[in-house]
């Protein structure tokens, strides 16, 4: 169906008492103008930005869509996650919120029925102390899907790791979902790189399950989601501690 | 043949002698068709469609299997769709239904079976593309699947390279092994015996695709007597031509193809460009209307050559003191579906299997071979991409045994004037592969950072590596060799030059220009290039194998030379000096011993019309007879070589085993530059097509011989952002007598050295070696896992 | 419901400073009307889905890929394609500033990475190196003029900065 009538209505980023709001026809340039840029916490969005598809498609995908075709290579699905986003679905039977989490059940498959519209994505502001990662690898820079996608969301007090969430484009189904037992093991211990070693050897391979296809290896995949593990953990962790 | 007496030879060689100023060739010049381009009207071949009403569009049902008898198609739905004017099957071609290259081995329309996924079963003509899509879903095939091979080593034996016993593909011919060739030189055995190292390893090449931007178009038109004209996107007019006309059973002068400007070819646009020629001239005799076919990017990678996948074995011995002493190899290189050029693909790696050295013993055996992959066959190197990935590897594990820097230890073997190359040819002049290695070290810095490279620590390093080259120019012993041009002066003044040879953004013909402008005195803008076609050009053989300028080149020297010597007896006439003494320097012509003595250039063309001297001339140059023993490997396989080094520098990302290509100097001998703007734009370009193949690029079959990558999202060429910062070109001219002023080409060697550049230079920076292609991150990075480099 | 039961909607659009009307099936795609209804063959179509960038043009001062773009989704916007650059007989400072750095080969994704160059330029004045990578990462080129591409967007920038839009050309 083309939504773009609505694009005006439905394109916008609000605050809405302690809650960010995405209207579901927002594109990627739309968020580019937006506040979500520029504050250290929310530097995820401009990393998927960086990476996300080529120049010509960020004015034209919207970040509705891009939940709604629900797969791996869905960026925004995937970091919206670690931000323990909701959507609001509309039908002409009313509206109802639905965490994100919920919503995506398998690939290509949502929880809603066919009449319910995603309206928007909404989540709530970060505090101090947090901020948040994206990175994705590829053999090429752009125009790639990603061997593999790691979001972070982090909030570090006094050199803790206060609230951890870690999401990836798969942990064991074919969509993207958070490392929760990862996090758990990391929650409330002192930050450093050997924390985090021991994270993803010990923790991370018990509850991921990486395939192989024709791109990369299901080892590899995995060895390479503990690496980005590490990277946009430290990447969050320099942008709460250094502003960078 | 070219006999040495031959008046083009000696033109040839004349001006090699004789000129050594120029004031066009060598410099930075805008290229012919630039601002055209630039304003964005030149028209490519679908272009042509909003100039023609009433077309009809053609649409390939392709096959439903990789492998499959045929047992029946089913055509009758499809036609009663309402806007299809005709769908056509094997049945309803007119002349010979076969599009083979080399071998008659491809049907247009396969009608008893099919051997790859991007086989045609029917066209469907309707009056709009969508229709035409939609009634393809309506043509019923019943298929007999066969066994699906896409693994070459299930067709030979890997040592013995004996056929082995499998479901053929081509049942026809009662084999599937499409070519074999060998090299015999010398005793290896006694080579080996007299060698302290001995380096022995498999290394393997992928399927690569062309990915120029603009896909195959092709559009027909009917013609009053029954003849038929096609636009084409092909590389080679008179091919396409003779291809087309046995389609349609029709004599060459009732085809005519006409060629618009190519986005882009690189090898690509030769089989496929006959096969779209022919699928729209076929929509038209039987419809009567013009009709355009032009191919979605999955039907451009599903349906085109490719590249062929390599796997050689090769065994190399050194001495102590570092001098080579025997080479054996064995190659097999996996055709696909169909011949394409795969045999004179085979034959190039073979020529060129030991690398540009010296090698005293050599024994080489190459097989190429069907399976059920896409077809493979001309793609810019030819061959020489695979080989030169095994060989310059090769060459560095020998350095690296021996503990002698990689560059001295090339020095060591490499051939220099007066050398013969591992065939017994003689190359006692022009070899400029030492200058071109000793200048690409210096402008890298090579010894310094090999030095700084060896002390790094941590997970992020650099490297540097290096690669020789080398390429024999044009098509050799491959066919005919010669080539041809026209050069017109109209009685403005003006210039039409006219060729057969094509551009596909390669820029070539702007060289001719210069040629004929430096002999002619006249300034290039006031030439106009003809649009190639067969009713007009002459035939110049194809336009491959890096042939425009070396062999266009002396066609265009020897119709210049032959208008300016009558210009020069004319103006001699008018001025009353020795046609020796004629200066032209248009719009001027005087005396050189007395420039006040001086006429008009277009006055000294109106004295030629009245005195009946034409002003159009046709120039012609044929190769020197390339010989090759079939069982020896020995002989003269090319008239001359481009040589060239690489030296390519990296950081590596140990953690996720990405490579990243931070600077490339290329450094090439090529004769004499002609068009500096387009040798520097091949080695730049070139260099990028080769870290495409070195690191990313790869079609990948599916068991069953579906393409898992048929788009440009997931088979990966590189993008602004996956380039170096920096590529330093770097021209040795070394000069070759029967060379347009000595020029060679530089179109395909221009990516033979890259990949293994990147490879030696991964190694230098992380100590593993990736021998086969592409270099992925995963590759490298689990290496490094595997020999306990990293650890996470 | 086959193609051709489909109806034909009026929809007008503003190319390069002009409107147009054109009858549209509502599964046409920009890229088809500029290219087939318009004559604009400038734009051009590489891989119809998104991933090539020879089919980029400016609509309503974003860089798109038109192959993406439905015609109907372009009703009332203003688009600018390669032919609208300049005014005739002119080249825009992208198009001299490419012609100075000799990147000219096939030809076949230079209306796209124009496009891009200009959408580049509209929104900075003084790009770096990295941004000019950035802006031009979804303009694929396969004869490898990248290197001039990068000089050539640098240079265009200065002739802008000075006032030096518009140039005269031979030919």
């Amino acid at each position: 169906m083309d939504l773009s009538g609505l694009k005006d209505k439905l394109s916008y980023v609000r605050k809405v008492n302690d809650n960010i709001a995405i209207g579901a026809l927002t594109t990627p340039e739309d968020l580019a103008e937006t506040f979500l840029h520029k504050d250290k916490k929310y530097l995820g969005f401009y990393d998927i930005y960086k990476k996300f598809a080529s120049p010509i498609l960020k004015p034209l995908a919207t970040i509705g869509g891009n939940i709604g075709v629900a797969v791996s290579a869905s960026d925004y699905l995937t970091f919206l996650l670690t931000l323990n986003a909701k959507v609001k679905l509309v039908s002409v039977e009313g509206e109802r919120l639905v965490s994100l989490e919920e919503l995506v059940v398998e690939k290509r498959t949502l929880a809603k029925d066919p009449n319910e519209l995603i309206y928007e994505i909404i989540f709530p502001e970060l505090p101090e102390n947090y901020s948040t990662a994206f990175m994705k690898i590829d053999r090429r820079e752009v125009i790639v899907t990603g061997y593999i996608t790691t979001a972070v969301c982090l909030k570090i007090e006094n050199n803790k790791i206060a609230d951890v969430r870690i999401a990836f484009d798969r942990v064991n189904k074919r969509i993207p979902s958070r490392a929760k037992k990862t996090e758990e093991f990391l929650k409330g211990k002192e930050f450093s790189v050997d924390i985090i070693r021991e994270a993803y050897n010990k923790v991370l391979p018990a509850e991921m399950v990486r395939k192989s296809d024709f791109r990369a290896s299901g080892e590899y995949r995995l060895d390479l989601s503990k690496v980005l593990m590490k990277r946009t953990l430290l990447q969050a962790k320099s942008r709460i501690v250094e502003g960078v | 043949m070219a006999l040495p007496t031959a008046e083009y030879v000696k033109i040839v060689e004349e001006l090699f002698e004789k000129v050594k100023k120029f004031t066009y060739v060598g410099k930075h010049m805008q290229r012919w068709d630039a601002i055209e381009k630039i304003l964005g009207k030149t028209r490519f071949t679908a272009d042509y469609a909003n100039l023609y009403r009433n077309l009809v569009y053609v649409y390939s049902v392709r096959a439903k299997y990789a492998h499959a008898k045929i047992r029946k198609i089913d055509v009758s739905e499809a036609e009663k769709v309402s806007g299809v004017l005709k769908v056509i099957t094997h049945k309803d071609v007119p002349g010979v239904n076969d599009v083979g290259y080399v071998i008659p081995d491809q049907p247009l329309l396969a009608y008893s079976k099919v051997r790859y996924i991007g086989d045609i079963v029917a066209l469907i003509v309707a009056e709009d593309p969508y229709i035409a899509e939609e009634a393809g879903e309506k043509v019923y095939v019943d298929y007999e699947p066969l066994p699906v091979i896409i693994d070459p080593l299930e067709i030979v034996d890997p040592i013995t390279l004996e056929e082995k016993k499998h479901v053929l593909i081509h049942d026809e011919r009662e084999s599937d092994i499409v070519a074999r060739y060998r090299i015999r030189t010398g005793d290896v055995k006694k080579g080996f015996d007299q060698a302290s190292v001995i380096v022995e390893n498999e290394y393997r090449t992928q399927y690569a695709e062309h990915a120029y931007m603009e896909p195959e178009a092709a559009l027909a038109i009917p013609e009053p007597d029954g003849g038929i004209t096609i636009i084409a996107s092909t590389q080679c007019p008179y091919e396409a031509r003779r291809a087309i006309s046995k389609v349609l059973g029709m004599p060459f002068n009732k085809v005519r193809v006409v060629v618009p400007p190519l986005g882009g070819g690189f090898g690509g646009k030769e089989d496929v460009a006959n096969e779209i020629g022919a699928k729209a001239a076929l929509a038209t005799l039987l419809t009567g209307r013009p009709a355009i076919a032009v191919h979605t990017r999955e039907e451009s990678i599903i349906g085109h050559s490719k590249r062929h996948p390599a796997i050689m074995w090769y065994k190399h011995g050194a001495s102590r003191d570092g001098k080579l002493v025997a080479v054996e190899a064995r190659i097999i290189l996996d055709t696909g579906a169909y011949a394409s050029l795969g045999p004179f693909v085979a034959w190039r790696a073979t020529v060129h299997s030991v690398g540009p050295y010296k090698v005293p013993n050599a024994k080489v055996d190459t097989v190429a071979v069907y399976t059920n992959g896409i077809y493979a066959g001309a793609f810019r190197g030819f061959g020489n991409p695979q080989i030169h990935f095994a060989i310059e590897q090769q060459m560095d594990l020998l350095a690296e045994e021996l503990d002698i820097d990689p560059v001295e230890f090339r020095l060591k073997n490499i051939l220099r004037n007066g050398d013969r190359t591992v065939h017994g040819q003689l190359l006692d002049h022009g070899v400029g592969l030492e200058g071109a290695l000793v200048k690409a070290a210096k402008i890298a810095n090579w010894y310094r950072k090999r030095a700084e490279y060896a002390k790094q620590t941590g997970t992020i390093r650099k490297g540097i590596g290096a690669a020789l080259l080398w390429h024999g120019n044009s098509i050799g012993a491959e066919g005919a060799d010669y080539s041809a041009v026209s050069i017109i002066i109209n009685r403005d003044g003006s210039v039409t030059f006219r060729t057969g040879l094509t551009d596909f953004g390669q820029g070539a013909i702007q060289g001719l220009i210069m040629l004929a402008a430096e002999i002619l005195g006249v300034p290039p803008e006031y030439f106009r290039v003809e649009m190639p076609d067969t009713a007009s050009v002459p035939d110049a053989g194809p336009t491959v194998a890096s042939r425009t300028t070396a062999m266009g080149g002396n066609a265009t020297l020897v119709a210049a030379y032959k208008l300016r010597k009558k210009l020069n007896e004319v103006a001699a006439d008018m001025l009353k000096c020795s046609p020796d003494d004629i200066e032209i320097k248009a719009p001027e012509v005087y005396c050189r011993s007395d420039p006040a003595r001086k006429i008009r250039w277009i006055d000294l063309i109106e004295e030629c019309f009245w005195k009946g001297i034409s002003l159009q001339e046709y120039g012609y140059y044929r190769a020197p007879k390339a010989r090759w023993d079939d069982e020896t490997g020995h002989g003269e396989p090319y008239f001359t070589y481009t040589f060239g080094a690489i030296i390519a520098e990296v950081v590596v990302d140990m953690e996720t085993g990405k490579t990243y290509v931070e600077r490339m100097v290329t450094a090439y001998d090529i004769g004499r530059v002609v068009n500096r703007v387009g040798a520097e734009l091949h080695a730049e370009g070139g260099a990028i097509q080769g870290l495409g193949y070195a690191l990313m690029e790869e079609i990948v079959h599916s068991p069953e011989g579906k393409v898992w990558n048929p788009n440009l999202y997931a088979y990966y060429i590189p993008t602004i952002l996956d380039i170096p910062k920096e590529i330093i070109p770097i021209f040795v001219e070394a000069g070759y007598i029967r060379g347009p002023f000595g020029a060679k080409g530089l179109g395909e060697p221009s990516i033979n050295g890259i990949a293994p550049a990147i490879a030696n230079a991964i190694a230098n920076a992380v100590g593993v070696r990736i021998k086969s292609l592409p270099m992925t991150p995963e590759k490298v990075y689990l290496e490094l896992k595997r020999k306990g480099l990293i650890k996470l | 419901m086959s193609t051709e039961e489909y109806p034909e909607i009026e929809i007008t659009l503003n190319v390069n400073g002009k409107d147009y009307t054109v009858k549209v099936k509502p599964y046409e795609r920009l890229l088809d009307v500029l290219r087939y209804k318009l004559g604009l063959s400038s734009v051009k179509e590489g891989c119809g889905r998104g991933e090539c960038g020879t089919c980029a043009v400016i609509m309503d001062g974003k860089l798109i890929a038109s192959c993406l773009v439905l015609a109907i989704q372009a009703r009332g916007k203003k688009i600018l394609t390669l032919e609208g650059l300049a005014p005739p007989g002119k080249l825009h400072a992208i198009q001299k500033a490419l012609l100075d750095t000799y990147a000219m080969q096939c030809g076949f994704c230079f209306p796209g990475v124009i496009m891009a160059m200009k959408s580049l330029l509209d929104r900075n004045p003084n790009p770096t190196e990295d941004e000019i990578r950035e802006a031009l990462s979804g303009n694929l080129c396969r004869c490898g003029s990248y290197l001039r591409f990068i000089k050539a967007a640098k240079l265009a920038a200065e002739y802008i900065r000075k006032g030096q839009v518009y140039f005269e050309f031979k030919g």
